[in-house]
């Protein structure tokens, strides 16, 4: 399993209760957000571009726990900024771990060796490391030489110390897909519980506007990766998400799966967008127009959008919609590795944009011993 | 939110091409807002400059017409029908933490006097940055994050 039990049995039985309570709109995740500032710098990152009087602010513990609450969902993600540059994220991670809420805190893990010993193993606890591919994709991505390495130490140590430890890998217009699929053995054999992967949002005000992905090239490069999969992959998220991804499932977003709270209050109306802010989850849920938010809303700041934030729960819902969602996440849980010849010959042809020096890494990285050595294991794996 | 200016290129794009078609999505087309003082002649002309201010990623600096200055980041905007009815949200630069309000229709002057923290980072100057280092046999190489102090 790519989840504990527990967690699994809480998620469906919070689902199945909104259900049966006939509510239509429910959030999954709370993406708590207890400050901005980060040690990264990241081309793709539109969230941590404020004046400094904001990246020094941060939520209290108390308002923390309060958001939490108020929201009820029984999985909390801890994004930011970077959450190990808060002086009291362990209080709040313990507070949180008392609630019996299912933490997933997302961190670059530049600080996670040097701050592990502050927190305690618990089934309620697992460290979502963002690592964006291999060594030389993860450090263009992050702006940052050397990052990688750091990053998988943390990794590393936690897994040792007897953390959960997931990944988090996100994917821009120049990625390769043959690159992401060795990336996903490194994490394996790094010992990480399980894996999640979406394509960048298209920010605003990230420093790179011209790589976002588009819906055409996401589902390419997603049947590419994720089709003719290895037994020895595990992933965090759910079965008809990654479908989704793949282009083998229509989903419309869920903008209110994954609400925000952060120093400015509950964000209209999803973690993507910012459209302003009410000052409770009640509020937020009942002010937002929300059928202005989706691809199929026609609102172009939703045009390219597949992010996880807006599409995990709507494979969540469509799962428990019915008892065909639930045979089809079944049967794909448990019998499809989804062979695809197609998607080997995608695989096989995929050529890495050149309009950027990435292509150089790329290139380099073709040369590579381990990479050679990758790439025939996968061609051995999909018998292609 | 951005104004239609702002999203002319994803604008431009879905209008000949299909959302689930596109290969490479259109970002954003930057304005440069830093140290513009809007004219605020009439009501449309403070809804959109407070439009803008609110997509700013600086500091901004508001007169009302008693003629007291807020300076600080504005977070929110909640705009109504008419001016009385609609409000902003500012965080003070010199009051962390703290939240204020102010009308629409008490706006006497916007300034926008912070430095626009997205402006200026292109992930091309970081390419062309970093292939210069390298050459120069440089090692970890990489953006800090500005220092807050």
């Amino acid at each position: 399993m790519a989840v504990p039990i527990s967690q699994a049995w809480t998620v469906a039985t919070y689902v199945l209760k909104q259900k049966f309570m006939g509510k239509k709109k429910y959030p999954l995740v709370l993406m708590l957000e207890p400050l901005f500032r980060c040690n990264l710098a990241c081309a793709g990152c539109g969230k941590i571009q404020y004046p400094a009087h904001i990246l020094k602010a941060e939520l209290s513990p108390e308002e923390c726990f309060k958001a939490v609450d108020e929201c009820g969902t029984p999985m909390v993600a801890i994004p930011g900024g970077e959450p190990l540059l808060h002086p009291q994220m362990p209080e709040i991670v313990a507070g949180l771990v008392a609630r019996k809420k299912y933490v997933y805190m997302c961190t670059n893990a530049l600080l996670l060796k040097e701050k592990l010993h502050l927190f305690k193993p618990s089934k309620y606890l697992s460290f979502s490391v963002h690592v964006d591919g291999q060594r030389e994709h993860h450090d263009f991505s992050v702006c940052r030489e050397g990052g990688y390495d750091i990053a998988m130490e943390g990794v590393r140590v936690a897994v040792e110390a007897g953390f959960r430890v997931t990944t988090n890998t996100t994917l821009f217009d120049g990625a390769d897909p043959n690159s992401v699929r060795a990336h996903f053995d490194e994490l394996m054999v790094a010992g990480v519980e399980s894996m999640m992967v979406s394509p960048g949002y298209t920010y605003d005000k990230a420093p790179d506007q011209k790589h976002f992905l588009g819906r055409a090239r996401s589902k390419k490069m997603f049947r590419a990766i994720l089709s003719n999969r290895k037994s020895s992959w595990r992933f965090n998220a759910s079965p008809m998400f990654m479908e989704f991804l793949m282009g083998k499932k229509d989903l419309t977003c869920t903008p209110w799966g994954m609400p925000t709270f952060s120093i400015f209050g509950w964000q209209k109306p999803c973690y993507l967008l910012q459209d302003g802010y009410a000052d409770s989850f009640k509020a937020l849920m009942e002010t937002v127009e929300w059928q202005n938010y989706g691809t199929e809303s026609g609102n172009p700041r939703c045009a390219n959008c597949m992010v996880h934030s807006g599409y995990e729960a709507s494979g969540v819902n469509y799962t428990f919609g019915s008892i065909k969602g639930l045979l089809q996440t079944a049967k794909a849980i448990f019998f499809s590795k989804y062979e695809d010849h197609g998607a080997m010959k995608i695989l096989n042809e995929w050529k890495p944009a050149h309009h950027t020096p990435l292509v150089q890494i790329a290139a380099k990285a073709e040369s590579d011993p381990q990479s050679a050595h990758n790439a025939a294991e996968l061609q051995e794996v999909s018998g292609d | 939110m951005a104004t239609e200016i702002q999203e002319g290129a994803k604008l431009e794009q879905l209008s000949h091409e299909n959302p689930d078609e596109i290969e490479v999505a259109a970002g954003r087309d930057r304005e440069q807002l830093e140290g513009w003082i809007p004219e605020l002649a009439s009501d449309a002309d403070v809804r959109e400059a407070l439009e803008k201010a609110f997509d700013y990623r600086g500091d901004i600096t508001v007169t009302r017409k008693d003629g007291t200055q807020v300076q600080g980041y504005l977070f929110d905007r909640q705009s109504s029908t008419t001016l009385t009815d609609s409000f902003i949200r500012i965080m003070p630069s010199n009051a962390p933490g703290t939240k204020i309000n102010v009308g629409y229709a008490d706006v006497a002057a916007l300034a926008f006097t912070g430095r626009d923290t997205a402006a200026g980072k292109t992930f091309e100057a970081w390419v062309k940055k970093y292939w210069a280092k390298k050459a120069a046999g440089e090692q970890n190489i990489q953006i800090e994050p500005e220092k807050l102090d």
